[in-house]
């Protein structure tokens, strides 16, 4: 699915990798307000139904995660604050072997959350990107 | 009647499994351990699907005009 209309940069698509899926958005319950926002972003981003407001994640960012190469979404799609968007998808920009590029979903979660036990999304990220936890 | 318990000496980084199902040790944020579901690195991802992460002068060509937040 297109990432930027035309006149843009060149169009990247969008991949939802069946593990990282599973992974991330899956080990929520399937009722659970969290896996069906992910679901209905999901689907728009594949419908090319949705303004898509990107944000960079950090190469060094808060609680020391480490995220170059990397773009966010909020969910649900199209809202801001942390209330009104209480989750993050974030992708990593990758290299096919065909040279192609796509924006890859690495993590999917919370990003404030309020048990501070729980992980934030940007630190799943972290975790996949570097194999342990900032 | 009592329970018995199970005491574990598990250190971060390895892999339990409950029940079928295989958990991560972690750290939790308070000096110790806890365990959840792994997740898959994507170092051995891009080893399964021939895909590498993309170059540096790719990711700014692409995100030169994609704003900052205050998060991660």
């Amino acid at each position: 699915m297109p990432d930027i209309p035309a006149g843009g940069p060149p169009r990247v698509p969008i991949e939802f990798g069946s593990l990282e899926w599973k992974e991330e958005v899956e080990r929520y319950d399937p009722r659970s307000p969290a896996r069906t926002r992910a679901q209905s972003a999901r689907k728009a981003i594949e419908a090319g139904t949705a303004k898509l407001d990107w944000k960079r994640c950090k190469a060094d960012g808060p609680g020391g995660t480490k995220l170059p190469g990397c773009r966010k979404l909020y969910v649900p799609l199209g809202k801001q604050g942390a209330s009104q968007a209480p989750y993050g998808l974030v992708f990593q920009l990758i290299q096919k072997a065909d040279d192609s590029l796509a924006w890859s979903l690495i993590a999917f979660g919370e990003r404030h959350p309020a048990n501070e036990r729980t992980r934030n999304v940007y630190e799943r990220a972290h975790k996949r990107l570097h194999g342990r936890y900032p | 009647m009592a329970t018995a318990v199970k005491r574990l000496d598990l250190t971060v980084g390895e892999f339990v499994e409950v029940a079928g199902r295989r958990y991560e040790v972690v750290p939790d944020r308070e000096g110790g351990v806890t365990i959840e579901p792994p997740i898959t690195p994507a170092a051995e991802l891009h080893a399964r699907r021939g895909t590498k992460p993309a170059s540096a002068e790719d990711f700014e060509r692409l995100s030169v005009d994609v704003p900052f937040d205050d998060e991660g």
